[in-house]
């Protein structure tokens, strides 16, 4: 019997509740000319104005790692943000979070914690990546050391692709679901990132044809189901809701969150079909009093289509082994009943390493904020449930997202 | 086979070499063995500093019979590391054997050079790679059960 704790949730719109104010992004892709600090300058100066602060109003700066090379790293490590915002001297520290994938979400519920504590005012996040530009090799090699167990999977030559192609052949064992239905999953991202001018393949067609008649990379997955590594950047701030008040209509609040490691090892897990969305779901949904009935969207971490239809079940947003048929029926596509990855997702915005899933995050913020444009603004979103996973898909992290006004 | 680590210095695994080197030494062996709690008896892969359900450090091993059940599989065709030293095509799996533990692990091709006969959740048994394979890369072996 464990003992039953209820955390000490902030009260909508005091001063310990936490409002997202400001987005900035840069379009994802290969842009080899981009370098890594300008990108996140760049961003970050559009998250401000967006937030309407002044660059010197930032008190703290959260750094979501790259995985591109060390020196970058070392470089977010060391505090060269705050050097190249001009905010040496004036902010009160400069920190790095790192949990892969999930980072998106562990930055916020840190931010939020630091703004609900009084230990900061407003904070920026941001990511940047290099990815597109960095060499494929090399990436592939990065992705098969870090995050597999040297003694134990290292061993079999495992790298990231083959463990999508676990996690998808027996994701499809258990539904059910045809490699069509699978394709379908992509498209759909695809049909969404159309929509969006600052994805990867805002201008590129897919179509389940074109691939299931890719070539096998690592049974079940086609080269078109694996994710394209790319550049980008992507900021936002947050400040308290009686600050965002002082100059906002409108702001986003987390309603509450969710969370549960469920292993380390791809082999390590129990059910490779399930991961940990359910534990997740279950506490984010009490927290927030509400759940997938009650979204508007959702934005849920996709760097494999089983990945995402797994997540959606866990979350139960799908029924139990329907989500690749619900994809193969238009229901998450533009124009379908639930509009899910609306910046077409990690699969077809441009899987920005650590920064994917900080983009489809930004994504519900800017849905919520009514920012997304006439092509793909959900009318009236008030509610988007945000779903993060990284590494071997060893967590997986929920954000109940909700729009407040004044 | 009742292996107990060896410790040292206070009675604890003090590092990987440790923790793992009898798992190699019996695969080289033609043996597959898991780690076993010995206050608590649980089976443990892979093999921890501290028990995980007890928390003991009073650690050892026991042979398991290599039967099992195969999770889920995929034959990489592109894209093997830099560091793994075989050509693709190759096919990994996670085998989750009668006694518990499961494990990824390398699975042999078919008479006709392919995998394409593995399925979700059919039986697999453990069939020991050859003694250079292991020594070069420490792994588990399995192939479809017969019948």
């Amino acid at each position: 019997m464990t003992d039953v704790w209820t955390p000490p949730y902030p009260e909508p719109g005091s001063a310990n509740d936490a409002a997202f104010i400001g987005i900035g992004e840069i379009p994802s892709g290969v842009y080899r000319e981009r370098g890594f600090m300008a990108q996140i300058v760049e961003a970050s100066a559009r998250a401000i104005q967006d937030a309407r602060l002044a660059h010197t109003d930032i008190d703290q700066i959260v750094l979501i790692p790259c995985l591109h090379g060390i020196p970058d790293q070392a470089d977010l490590i060391f505090s060269r943000v705050a050097e190249e915002l001009g905010l040496h001297g004036r902010v009160k520290s400069s920190v790095m979070v790192h949990s892969g994938g999930s980072t998106s979400d562990n930055a916020t519920r840190m931010a939020a914690g630091l703004i609900a504590s009084g230990q900061a005012r407003n904070v920026l996040v941001v990511y940047s990546e290099r990815w597109g530009s960095a060499d494929l090799q090399a990436m592939i090699d990065m992705l098969s050391v870090n995050g597999i167990p040297k003694e134990w999977e290292a061993p079999t030559g495992l790298q990231f692709n083959a463990i999508g192609g676990l996690i998808t052949q027996r994701y499809m064992h258990r539904s059910g679901s045809s490699a069509a239905e699978m394709a379908a999953i992509c498209v759909a991202l695809r049909d969404w990132a159309n929509l969006n001018p600052n994805a990867m393949y805002y201008e590129k067609k897919l179509t389940v044809e074109k691939i299931v008649n890719s070539k096998m990379i690592s049974d079940p997955i086609h080269a078109f189901e694996c994710p394209f590594l790319a550049d980008g950047a992507g900021a936002f701030v947050m400040t308290s809701a009686t600050e965002a008040a002082r100059k906002h209509d409108a702001w986003v609040r987390i309603g509450g969150s969710g969370g549960c490691v469920s292993h380390y090892s791809a082999g390590q897990d129990a059910d490779l079909g399930v991961l940990g969305w359910v534990k997740a779901a279950e506490e984010a949904y009490q927290a927030a009093s509400w759940g997938p009935e009650d979204a508007d969207l959702g934005e849920v971490y996709d760097s494999y289509a089983a990945v995402l239809a797994i997540a959606l079940e866990g979350l139960a947003i799908s029924p139990e082994g329907e989500a690749a048929r619900e994809f193969h029926k238009g229901r998450f596509s533009p124009g379908g009943q639930f509009p899910l990855n609306t910046n077409g997702g990690l699969l077809s915005a441009g899987h920005t390493g650590v920064g994917g899933g900080t983009a489809l995050l930004i994504e519900g913020v800017r849905q919520l904020l009514h920012r997304a444009g006439p092509d793909r603004q959900v009318p009236n979103a008030q509610r988007c449930i945000v779903g993060g996973t990284g590494g071997s898909y060893m967590d997986a992290q929920i954000m109940m997202l909700e729009r407040v006004t004044r | 086979m009742s292996v107990t680590n060896v410790l040292r210095d206070g009675g604890y695994i003090q590092n990987a070499e440790e923790l793992t080197g009898p798992f190699g030494a019996a695969l080289a062996e033609g043996k597959l063995i898991v780690q076993r709690c010995l206050d608590c008896s649980a089976l443990i892969m892979y093999p921890k500093y501290r028990c995980p359900t007890c928390f003991s450090g009073n650690l050892g091993w026991h042979q398991v019979s290599g039967a099992g059940t195969l999770a889920t599989f995929t034959i990489l065709r592109y894209g093997p590391p830099s560091s793994f030293d075989v050509e693709a095509p190759y096919c990994i799996g996670i085998v989750k054997l009668d006694e518990g533990p499961q494990l990824m692990c390398r699975m042999h091709p078919g008479s006709d050079g392919t995998w394409d006969h593995y399925v979700c959740e059919q039986r697999v048994n453990f069939v020991p790679a050859d003694a250079a394979e292991v020594a070069e890369r420490p792994a588990a072996w399995f192939s479809a059960a017969l019948g």
